[in-house]
């Protein structure tokens, strides 16, 4: 496992969370993100997102942390 | 569609549309037409044919040349059949000694005044005014070439493609009014009057260098040889034609490409095209070129790595190469370490079929097409606001639109034939409003006056969206019949309470779109409270890191005001590449098998399985960025890439080249040796749309036939190649036509289950869906509900892209495309389209070149976070102050080495249209670029030693 992809994936599970925290309800919105995750990610993306989460998550926004517990 | 008439034939004057008909008696003959028809057009549908000059059917009437004249009962002279209509009860004489005369006194007039050199014509065979002449028995001139005459007149061969010969100018204004009614463009006028009147283009300009945008309308449009293509002037006069269908824009013109055995002579837009209607622009009708470039390569070719010269093999050896190259991969590295990418410019059939070989012989979803970088924001903004990822219309619907606002997208350049039907619809006095950071031709066109150009800051989409709502909801401009009929009412409420916030006014978000809030609301109120309001976008809405939530902003819009499900409105995506539809709907994408079936759906899955007798995986795949960024990780080692030149379409050029160099396969099939081709180790030549058969998917969701009409260079059809390559890894395929695979997706496509090549043939084209519920296809989308039941509102919260103007980089660079070349220029740089544009360069205001000492045509150099180029610069007034804009036609200029890996939140599409800039005064190319022509020039010797050593083992 190397550093681009982690990098890339943080920063677009940030993003994804960033566009759907608008609901002012978080267990909705983490839902909504980690759907977007389950149908658009490949398999090693999701494991490799959680394995981080796991090991350490500090760069990844509230929502897109709880996202992730849900996968 | 049906033919009720010869699409071939002029009719001389338009069709009519009208409830009324009028039947009137020609030669005797009862004739019933719509009111308005004229009587020359009534006389040629009942295949009486009067001779005509100045008149052609896709041309108001003009009755200049009177050839046309007939006798009506009860009206004195010989009035003009193409301006005169056709009225109920009329009685019409089109021949007798009286009109026989009148008509061999004017064809004398004009042949007193025209060369006699009909022999040597390049017209010769296919002249109106040597039918014309023939057809009214002219047998003697008695005026001779003594007096005053045009024969000397001097001849134009500026345009690269046609010439201009004045000698031969009858002066029917044919080419002045197919200019500036069929092309819009107004390059050509009558100068002179009487005896001396002449063509001109612009101010009696050379054609170069009038505002001509070599549509050649006026070519087609002329009875004579005075506007003639060079290439029948070389070659002579074709002797057969096939139709077939343009392989570069979205447009999808249907041409009839004209023949010398297996040489295209010309390419002439064919008249039932039912994109394009007889219309076409400088791409598809001239730069057909590159086919037969000496450039094409048509041998396969190996090669261990990518310091290695190449070696030409044959095409066992090439494909038993790269299968075991593969499946070794996959034996090292794991099943999901290979993948590949399908082409929007291939054929739906190779798309399908290449999508199959990834998901059957490689056993993953690691697919992914081009459209990933321009429009996957649409499929999914379209997909979860209107139940389909495609767009709503047809083009011709655009001439009952009142109100047209067009976003991000550059018609005129990019869309030419749609954009001059617009310009029609425009002329005719239907509204415009431009959202564009950049003044684009549309803005300025003769005789189309934009009620509102806004000109945004780039990435500020969403935010300028959203302040259209919030007028119409605050404002009351919503249609609530529509929403209360067609709309989910609870996403309807929180959407409405959302937009309704004052934080999305046009004056609370002016500062973040730079527009002004009074001008917006104008705009919006255009919009809102036009009978029929289309949105026509590009990639300027797509390419940016909230593409995905503008296109659902444009879809809320469409649905607030009820513009949706009917002609002359709707939500309509301009497609960059001719088939960037269909490899979207031939299930490129990693998520979705074809006709956008999620790979997740058991049920799905089960029905591709039984046909296909594999079993699929049930995760998505990589995508094209997350392959990059896998391969460089390590992961992910193997590629097979047809008809794509990724290396230089994907931003920030650096990080794709690194990802490819990492590769241990990299399979390209290609007809050039394109810039990706250059990291490849075995190279598959393919075959350009000349040389196969399949179909073609335009914006429109029609389905185009493409039409062989030479055999491939390399001995086969890109479709072809996918299967053998299918059949080394082990995976059996054994199509035999194309329309064998067109009938497995419809087998397996819910959307294309009518779609067959019979039905194709009976109908010219379908637009999909076609199935038992339509089947003649679907014209129009979502007319009494849609595929998600009802419309979905989406809420779309604005988010600042990272990217931003800072004191290191300043200026924001946006990139976009010209008219005369494609894409990444692979086919247009090997034609003669170069006289327009043979470099990319920087647009920029003329305020930011003065701030930094830049004239124009000087070297400037411009950085951003993830690179750094140089080309020369444009000072322009196109451009807002801190906007700079560039193309990408040109591999050497390197535009996306300054692009970045920012992409759009929700399908990674890059955002090519935000990239924070400096540009700065330089006298050298930028290191990149020097290291590029390195790397360039050693490749290019590979090739040449390849080739030389194979000659050499032959002789
Ligand atoms: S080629 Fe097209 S744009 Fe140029 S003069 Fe002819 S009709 Fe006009
Ligand atoms: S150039 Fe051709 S179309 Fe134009 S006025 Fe002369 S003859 Fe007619
Ligand atoms: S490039 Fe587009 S507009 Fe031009 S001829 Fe081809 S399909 Fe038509
Ligand atoms: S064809 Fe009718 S006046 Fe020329």
């Amino acid at each position: 496992m190397g550093n681009h992809q982690l990098a890339s994936l943080i920063k677009m599970a940030n993003q994804i969370a960033a566009n759907n925290t608008h609901i002012g309800d978080d267990v909705a919105e983490a839902k909504m993100v980690a759907d977007h995750l389950r149908k658009f990610w490949a398999r090693s993306m999701k494991a490799q997102i959680t394995e981080y989460l796991e090991s350490d998550g500090s760069e990844l926004s509230p929502i897109a942390k709880q996202a992730i517990v849900l996968l | 569609m049906l033919q009720h008439f010869d699409p071939e034939k002029d009719y001389g004057t338009p069709a009519q549309v009208s409830e009324n008909l009028v039947t009137l008696e020609i030669d005797g003959v009862s004739v019933t037409v719509p009111e308005g028809t004229s009587v020359l057009r009534a006389a040629s549908e009942a295949d009486i044919n009067i001779p005509k000059l100045c008149a052609s059917d896709n041309l108001e009437a003009f009755g200049s040349c009177r050839i046309c004249a007939v006798e009506i009962e009860g009206r004195r002279g010989t009035p003009a059949s193409c301006t005169t209509p056709a009225e109920a009860g009329m009685k019409v004489v089109t021949q007798n000694k009286r009109l026989g005369k009148l008509r061999r006194n004017i064809m004398e007039l004009y042949i007193s005044d025209h060369p006699l050199d009909c022999l040597t014509c390049p017209a010769n065979g296919n002249c109106e005014l040597q039918d014309v002449t023939g057809e009214v028995g002219l047998r003697e001139v008695r005026y001779g070439f003594e007096g005053d005459n045009h024969l000397s007149a001097e001849k134009d061969h500026s345009n690269p493609y046609f010439s201009f010969d004045p000698s031969k100018c009858i002066v029917c204004s044919r080419c002045v009014r197919a200019c500036g009614e069929v092309q819009g463009t107004f390059a050509l006028t009558i100068d002179g009057r009487g005896f001396d009147s002449t063509v001109s283009p612009g101010q009696k300009q050379p054609f170069l260098d009038s505002e001509c945008v070599s549509c050649g309308a006026c070519v087609q449009a002329c009875p004579t040889s005075t506007l003639m293509e060079k290439s029948v002037i070389d070659a002579g006069q074709p002797e057969h034609s096939v139709v077939t269908t343009c392989a570069y824009c979205g447009v999808g013109c249907q041409f009839k490409a004209e023949m010398k055995g297996s040489e295209v002579i010309r390419m002439v837009p064919y008249k039932d095209g039912q994109a394009n209607h007889g219309h076409s622009c400088v791409k598809g009708r001239f730069a057909f070129g590159y086919a037969t470039h000496d450039d094409r390569i048509t041998k396969p070719m190996i090669r261990d790595s990518i310091d290695q010269p190449w070696q030409e093999v044959s095409w066992e050896e090439a494909l038993s190469f790269a299968s075991s190259k593969l499946k070794g991969i996959q034996e090292k590295y794991g099943r999901e370490s290979i993948g590949g990418i399908t082409s929007s410019r291939c054929t739906n059939e190779e798309t399908y079929l290449v999508q199959k070989l990834i998901r059957a012989a490689f056993g993953n979803n690691n697919t992914d097409t081009c459209a990933r970088v321009c429009h996957s924001p649409t499929g999914y903004g379209l997909k979860t606001t209107l139940g389909e990822s495609a767009g709503t219309q047809t083009f011709d619907s655009v001439m009952y639109a009142d109100a047209v606002m067009v976003i991000g997208a550059n018609p005129t350049d990019a869309h030419p034939v749609f954009g001059s039907l617009l310009k029609k619809r425009l002329r005719q006095g239907a509204k415009l409003i431009v959202a564009d950071p950049r003044r684009i031709d549309l803005v300025k066109s003769p005789h189309v006056e934009t009620n509102h150009h806004l000109t945004l800051r780039p990435g500020s989409n969403v935010a300028f969206i959203n302040a259209m709502a919030h007028v119409i909801i605050t404002e009351g401009l919503e249609d609530t019949a529509f929403i209360a009929e067609r709309c989910e009412t609870e996403a309807y409420q929180a959407w409405r309470s959302f937009i309704s916030e004052d934080r999305h006014s046009p004056e609370n978000t002016a500062s973040v779109t730079g527009i002004d809030a009074t001008e917006l609301r104008g705009a919006a109120r255009i919009y809102a409270n036009a009978n029929n309001a289309a949105i026509y976008y590009g990639l300027g809405v797509t390419e940016h890191s909230q593409g995905s939530s503008m296109v659902m902003g444009i879809a809320n819009l469409a649905l607030a005001t009820g513009n949706i499900g009917r002609e002359g409105v709707g939500v309509n995506p301009l497609r960059g590449q001719n088939n960037v539809q269909g490899s979207c709907d031939m299930g490129s994408f990693p998520h979705e098998l074809p006709g956008y079936q999620h790979v997740a759906d058991d049920e799905v899955r089960a029905r591709f399985e039984a046909v296909w007798g594999v079993s699929i995986d049930n995760e998505p795949g990589l995508r094209i960025p997350n392959m990059f960024d896998a391969a460089l990780d390590g992961t992910y080692k193997g590629m097979y890439c047809q008809g794509e030149d990724i290396a230089q379409s994907d931003p920030n050029t650096n990080h794709v080249q690194a990802a490819l160099r990492s590769l241990e396969c990299l399979v390209v099939q290609d007809i050039f040796l394109n810039e990706t081709a250059k990291f490849a180790h075995v190279f598959l030549p393919g075959a350009s749309f000349l040389e196969k058969d399949g179909t073609f998917t335009n914006a429109e969701r029609r389905i185009n036939r493409v039409r062989k009409v030479m055999p491939p260079l390399a001995g086969m059809q890109d479709w072809e190649v996918t299967q053998a390559l299918s059949n080394a890894m082990g995976y059996e395929m054994n199509y035999s036509h194309p329309s064998e695979i067109m009938d497995e997706i419809a087998l397996l496509t819910p959307t294309f289950t009518g779609v067959n090549y019979d039905r194709l043939e009976e109908m010219g084209s379908i637009q999909w869906p076609c199935n038992n519920e339509a089947p003649d296809g679907t014209p129009t989308m979502h007319i009494d509900s849609f595929p998600i039941g009802k419309g979905h509102f989406a809420i779309t919260e604005y988010v600042a892209t990272e990217e931003r103007s800072t004191r290191k980089y300043p200026l924001l660079l946006t990139t976009g495309r010209i008219l005369s070349q494609y894409n990444v220029g692979a086919q247009t740089r090997r034609t003669e389209n170069q006289a327009w544009h043979d470099e990319d360069v920087l647009e920029l205001h003329p305020q930011d070149a003065e701030d930094r000492g830049l004239n124009d045509g000087d070297w400037v150099g411009i950085a951003s976070r993830a690179g750094e180029t140089v080309m020369r610069a444009k000072v322009s007034d196109r451009m807002q102050p801190g906007v700079v804009y560039t193309t990408f036609h040109h591999p050497g200029s390197g535009a996306n080495v300054v692009t970045t890996d920012n992409s759009d939140w929700a399908t990674n599409c890059p955002e090519y249209k935000v990239t924070a800039v400096q540009a700065v005064k330089v006298n050298e190319p930028s290191q990149w670029q020097q290291r590029y022509h390195e790397f360039n020039d050693k490749q290019l010797s590979f090739l040449k030693e390849g080739r030389e050593k194979k000659a050499k083992a032959r002789d």
